[in-house]
């Protein structure tokens, strides 16, 4: 009996291992030289030359960190290379948090701070197995001795913590120092619309912060950048799948964009002309035609057969598939008459099939077994076509 | 330049409120600059038990109550604070007596030859051990604020119990002036047990 669950433990397992392997994460960077000239196929990224080349550009203007609210929108057909991140929400709360979340302020703040080096680390685990592990921690200066209690938090973080050599530092252990950190705009809100503290304490979220607050926070802070004080560090926020987006959060993002607390804005859009959510009328990308004015446009196109050929194998390599010439070139006509990303998922689908026969090469007998299994967009469309009007005879007929 | 005189006005200025509980007098200052200052007197002995001090943070919102004279007697929970001196440690309290300042540190076995006490031109006080087992460098914010320097005359130090004590004799401004004190505080009409007087008709 024990030795099929064995088996089916091992199945699972397997399973889960594949399913790790993100759909970008063969991306390593944008591929670009020193010059921000575009390899043709470097770091996992094919073709795309003017799209990478210009992302390039804007990547340099983020690093310098200048500037901020300047605001981008990367457009291309579906599967041409935008990179997912999801974004849920859209009402204006949210993207405010989102927005103050990106923009840091590094400032010097009077703190206690433990200095010392360390003697003993000591953590018991409880003999059950289970329960909160115990821990102690010996720490000394030239001059003294303590013993600290670790609570499960720092337990975890000193597991992990890489450790940095200094030198047995003097006089106490715990001593007040002036220590530069950055905070989020965000953070400084939370702190300062926290007044009645228990609310938030029982539910865990800040809730809506009142504008007053932001507002009275930025002139701070604008105080704090003129008196030399703190520093801004804009960020970028990325929203994916833009035209999802309406009318109230689009005019939201105008006056954003204004504020000189602005972050870089990048967006990401696979729609053309179409309509604008929450109105009737039809923008570009299902952006209004203001927004769109103050964005930088970067455009991807659809990938030519040579290229999906080259992506299809990188994910190939990707997610340990061997497969033949033939099979390979089947899976590219797929791959151009249906979507790229259809075509990277019957990667595994046709490796576990090949598997099942005990092959270790995928073949073109495997892939036509999934493309019979698996249907692909336009297909499934069809299908349900046909099905709808079935259905709808059905009704008649009652 | 600072002198009694200058703390008086202070909490002169400061709102004030003051409570009877417990067998202490509770006073409640906030200071024209935001920080607020809260002291608790022993009705019988006269004597200040606690002194803490709490203002806002860099970034805003409250911080925590630092104590000046006092200790936290809550229990602090590990979850929170992460990470926290064990019990076992040596404990710093400042706990003042009438003719003087007084500072003990409990769970200190060490025999009293282990320590050495003395000032320095920056005006603190340091703890050493010859054993490098405790060390403690300290001030006396009372003399600070008043501007008296500190005099190594008046330190004096006793072991007993696990506990070193150690005392610096008040000078006779600061006895001055927490006698003045004292009879202002008792002048202001306080109220009883934190009960909102409420006399049903």
């Amino acid at each position: 009996m024990a030795v099929p669950t064995a088996d089916k433990v091992q199945e699972i397992r397997e399973v889960t291992r594949m399913e790790r392997i993100g759909a970008h994460s063969h991306i390593r960077g944008l591929g670009l030289d020193d010059a921000l000239e575009a390899r043709n196929v470097s770091q996992g990224m094919v073709g795309q030359i003017e799209a990478r080349r210009a992302a390039g550009v804007i990547l340099e203007m983020i690093k310098e960190g200048k500037i901020a609210g300047r605001a981008l929108l990367i457009a291309g057909h579906p599967g041409t290379g935008k990179t997912a991140i999801a974004m849920e929400m859209g009402k204006t709360e949210a993207l405010t948090q989102a927005f103050r979340k990106s923009i840091g302020v590094r400032i010097k703040e009077e703190t206690e701070i433990i200095e010392g080096e360390v003697v003993e680390i000591q953590i018991d685990r409880p003999a059950t197995g289970t329960g909160a592990k115990v821990g102690k921690l010996t720490l000394k200066t030239t001059e003294m001795e303590t013993i600290y209690d670790l609570g499960q938090k720092m337990i975890e973080s000193l597991t992990k913590e890489k450790t940095k050599f200094v030198q047995c530092p003097e006089g106490e252990l715990q001593k007040r120092k002036e220590v530069v950190h950055t905070v989020t705009l965000h953070e400084i809100d939370v702190i300062n619309s926290r007044t009645q503290g228990f609310l938030a304490l029982f539910s865990g979220d800040t809730g809506e912060i009142k504008s007053e607050v932001r507002e009275q926070i930025n002139s701070k802070v604008a105080e704090w950048r003129e008196e030399g004080k703190a520093e801004i560090v804009p960020g970028v926020l990325f929203i994916d799948e833009v035209h999802m987006l309406d009318m109230e959060c689009f005019s939201f993002l105008n006056r954003a964009l204004e504020s000189d607390m602005a972050p870089i804005l990048i967006m990401a859009t696979n729609r053309g002309i179409t309509k604008i959510r929450g109105t009737s009328e039809i923008g570009p990308h299902g952006i209004p035609i203001d927004l769109l004015d103050r964005l930088l446009i970067i455009s991807t196109t659809p990938y030519e057969e040579k290229e999906i050929k080259l992506i299809l194998k990188i994910r190939c390599e990707e997610e340990d598939v061997e497969m033949t010439d033939d099979a390979m070139t089947v899976l590219c006509r797929i791959g151009m008459e249906t979507s790229l990303r259809y075509s990277i998922q019957l990667i595994t689908t046709a490796h576990l099939v090949a598997r099942k026969r005990k092959a270790t090469e995928v073949d073109v007998d495997d892939i036509k077994r999934v493309y019979s299994l698996f249907l692909d967009e336009s297909r499934s469309t069809q299908f349900l076509k046909e099905y709808q009007q079935e259905d709808h005879g059905n009704q008649l007929k009652i | 330049m600072a002198t009694p005189m200058a703390w008086m006005d202070l909490l002169q200025n400061a709102q004030k409120t003051c409570l009877v509980q417990d067998g202490r007098r509770k006073l409640h200052f906030t200071l024209q600059d935001g920080r607020e200052l809260a002291e608790e007197y022993d009705l019988n002995t006269n004597e200040l038990v606690v002194r803490k001090w709490r203002k806002k943070s860099t970034l805003g919102g409250t911080a925590k109550w630092e104590y000046e004279v006092g200790e936290l007697l809550a229990p602090r929970s590990l979850d929170t604070d992460g990470l926290m001196e064990s019990t076992s440690n040596p404990i710093f309290v400042r706990k003042d007596t009438v003719p003087a300042f007084q500072w003990r540190i409990r769970n200190l076995p060490y025999p009293l030859e282990t320590y050495s006490i003395t000032c320095d031109e920056d005006q603190n006080i340091i703890i050493r051990t010859s054993n490098k087992k405790y060390y403690k460098k300290f001030r006396i914010p009372d003399l600070e604020r008043c501007n008296i320097p500190l005099d190594q005359k008046c330190l004096s130090f006793a072991h007993a119990n696990n506990t070193l004590i150690v005392s610096y004799k008040k000078p006779v401004q600061i006895l001055d002036m927490e006698k003045a004190l004292l009879v202002e505080f008792k002048k202001l009409k306080a109220s009883k047990d934190g009960d909102v007087d409420c006399t049903p008709s």
